[in-house]
């Protein structure tokens, strides 16, 4: 027999191997990573996440008196390296990779966060849910320079050395 | 690694770079020498003249910050005895001149065009223009100089769209790319053909149209925000482009990354290795005019796609590496799996080959057309399934070994007939040969970590990170910053390989120029259209190329 017919025992053997999406499920395997889901009651609004992001698809910026941690699925490369770092757990791998949508607003997700106030100079530096943390982790902190900004921490901590000499 | 006899074979020219210089370095497995630009061409011909030795990769970098000037670096392998040799050239920074050595060494010319356009160094003695950066780029700024920043450049360039779309009162201009330059499958190219009658007399490549500033943009990242980056630079094998560059910050700060860590890469690698050949068969075969091909081969494909998604997290972009290991673990089921998919594919993939490759217009397509002899192979220091096609065994998994290659034991796939038949059984045996290793790695991969817990960046340290890419040798040269590279150059095989296209093309039929292009596997890919310029009639019209090829395979029918 010519070599090359054998193509056609080949075809006929296969059949059809094209699967009826969306009908037919699952597509991805267990390790595929999708879009991220972000835990709010985990969340601390510490920022790690948005440090590491490659294409900068998670964001931290205050509005008012909110911090917004804001993920932004048109720019995420599902590369999951938030979930990685983050020292919460507050972010978790979804197998969700349908994500068109008609409207861009879609595609935004915000976590909102109280922030706290400097006692000195009035700038809003951390959120209160990380200050929280915090405060609980370092128990002998001077109270009074917990809500200060790091730059006042700074002034108030060289003052008093300088006071002590 | 080598016996003795060969590493004596390159004596003679070690010693002689000794004397030269008295200012190097001798690192694990490099020589670096800092030699005044008044010599560089003396050595080049040294270099150049010594049988084995081969141009890897050419840097330039702005060192103005740290020592006072420009350099230039040219790294040269050995690929016998798996050394550098990397040629520092410090460079005035009020009158960077350096002389060019492409007349030397054939294989400079377009890193001394890409240095000369982002990073302002001159060469004399030959012509220059732009050749990277598009042509309404403005004058005298060069991108890679430390005195810009990645936003600077953003703010510096209006492109003539911005004037033009100002003047017909548009709110915006988008450049769509439709004619010569249709990136009907991957990426934006374009040949120009010079023919007589039906035959190809010379071609002319115009590339960069898609330049993405990458090296720039990772300067501004953190080291290890910079694999994913890498990753992009290429969308069917990004992997070995962060592999590269993890090993060579690896390299650079001397980390030493855990055995499981270096089996995990090269069992990936080899997954993307399989995955590409069998992409880069099915483009070949509907080049051919033979879309049973395509459609059988892709379809096996898919099988490694799933594979690679079950392994990584994902079908492309794995995003696996970061520097110091790997971030993914293979688990005994995972392995279990993927043996299973592997025996499936090998047997698959081998009979409906078989059939394929038999085809009579298939292989009439392919025997003696594209002929690349092994000479200028040599000399334009070319890489990957191209140069093992025409008879010379180089391949960066033997030549320079890298994870857990240095492990395993195996013969680079080789044929010496030199034409698109002998690149197609490379890739085709290429394929095979993945399939083995994977299971030899699989059988041999150690317990273990699968990354170190911690390294410290230190600036300027040097380090070169090579991979045996589908398509040949990616080389990244990373040197480092306090906390960004500050410097990372990336090469890509399609680089290297590209000036060959015009020597395979010569007096070739007009209808082998798309698989002869296609030949060493670009990694812009197929090309939707050329331009033919019939040199008697002055006539130039644009044909679709897969119209051109189909015309030669109706001839059969």
């Amino acid at each position: 027999m010519v070599k090359f017919v054998k193509v056609i025992p080949i075809a006929t053997k296969v059949g059809t191997v094209t699967i009826k999406y969306p009908y037919a499920k699952p597509l991805v395997t267990d390790s595929f990573r999708g879009a991220i889901e972000v835990n709010p009651s985990k969340c601390t609004g510490c920022g790690a996440c948005t440090r590491i992001c490659p294409p900068k698809a998670l964001s931290m910026s205050i509005e008012g008196e909110t911090a917004i941690l804001r993920y932004f699925i048109g720019r995420c490369i599902f590369c999951g390296m938030c979930a990685d770092v983050c020292p919460e757990k507050a972010i978790k791998i979804t197998k969700e990779f349908e994500l068109a949508s008609e409207q861009v607003f879609d595609l935004y997700v915000d976590v909102e966060h109280e922030v706290v106030t400097c006692k000195r100079c009035g700038s809003k530096f951390v959120t209160s849910r990380l200050l929280n943390k915090v405060e609980q982790k370092l128990e002998e902190f001077p109270k009074e320079l917990l809500y200060l900004c790091p730059r006042c921490r700074r002034i108030e901590m060289l003052s008093k050395q300088t006071y002590l000499r | 690694m080598e016996s003795l006899s060969t590493s004596s074979e390159f004596e003679n020219l070690y010693s002689y770079l000794k004397r030269f210089s008295d200012r190097l370095v001798e690192e694990e497995d490099n020589l670096r020498i800092v030699v005044e630009s008044e010599k560089l061409r003396e050595v080049a011909e040294v270099l150049s003249k010594t049988e084995g030795v081969f141009l890897r990769t050419i840097a330039a970098s702005d060192e103005r910050s740290v020592n006072g000037f420009y350099k230039m670096y040219y790294v040269f392998g050995i690929d016998k005895i798996h050394r550098n040799i990397v040629i520092e050239v410090p460079v005035d920074s009020s009158d960077p001149v350096v002389p060019s050595i492409t007349d030397i060494v054939k294989a400079a010319d377009w890193y001394e065009k890409e240095a000369h356009d982002l990073m302002g160094i001159k060469f004399s003695g030959r012509t220059l223009y732009k050749f990277v950066l598009p042509d309404d780029w403005p004058d005298n700024v060069y991108p890679l100089r430390k005195d810009y920043t990645v936003q600077d450049l953003v703010k510096l360039y209006r492109p003539e769209i911005v004037t033009k779309a100002k003047e017909v009162e548009a709110e915006a201009a988008i450049i769509i790319p439709i004619g010569p330059y249709h990136p009907a499958l991957h990426e934006p190219e374009y040949f120009e053909l010079y023919v007589r009658g039906e035959k190809v007399v010379d071609a002319r490549y115009v590339g960069f149209m898609v330049h993405r500033g990458i090296e720039k943009l990772a300067e501004s990242m953190k080291y290890d925000q910079v694999p994913f980056l890498a990753e992009r630079i290429c969308g069917i094998c990004g992997f070995v482009h962060s592999c590269s560059y993890c090993q060579a910050v690896e390299k650079a700060l001397k980390i030493p990354i855990p055995e499981r860590a270096e089996y995990i890469r090269s069992i990936v690698l080899e997954i993307e290795r399989i995955h590409s050949h069998l992409l880069w068969l099915g483009v070949a075969f509907h080049l051919l005019g033979y879309d049973t091909g395509f459609m059988h081969i892709w379809r096996i494909r898919e099988q490694v796609m799933i594979l690679a998604e079950l392994l990584t997290g994902s079908r492309k972009t794995y995003g696996l590496n970061i520097i110091g290991g790997v971030r993914r673990d293979i688990d005994r089921d995972k392995a279990k799996k993927c043996l299973q998919v592997l025996d499936n594919i090998e047997k698959e993939f081998k009979n409906f080959v078989d059939a394929a490759i038999n085809v009579p217009q298939i292989k009439s397509r392919l025997r003696r057309t594209g002929l690349l002899p092994k000479s200028e192979a040599t000399s334009l220091s070319l890489v990957g399934p191209t140069v093992r096609g025409s008879g010379i065994p180089r391949d960066i998994r033997k030549d320079y070994p890298y994870a857990a290659y240095k492990y395993i034991d195996f013969k680079p796939v080789v044929r010496s007939e030199c034409d698109n038949m002998a690149r197609t059984e490379v890739r085709i045996y290429e394929i095979f040969q993945s399939i083995e290793l994977v299971k030899n790695f699989l059988d041999r991969i150690p317990e273990g970590d699968i990354a170190v817990d911690s390294w410290e960046p230190e600036p300027y340290k040097f380090g070169i990170g090579a991979v045996e890419a589908p398509r040949g040798e990616v080389i990244h040269i990373v040197i480092t910053g306090r906390y960004s590279p500050y410097r990372w150059r990336a090469r890509a095989p399609t680089y290297q390989n590209l000036p060959a296209i015009p020597i395979m093309l010569r007096d070739i039929e007009l209808a082998d120029a798309p698989i002869t292009i296609a030949s060493i596997d670009p990694c812009f890919s197929c090309t939707d259209r050329a331009l033919i310029i019939d040199i008697s009639s002055n006539n130039v019209k644009s044909v679709p190329l897969n119209i051109l090829s189909l015309k030669s395979s109706k001839l059969f029918r």
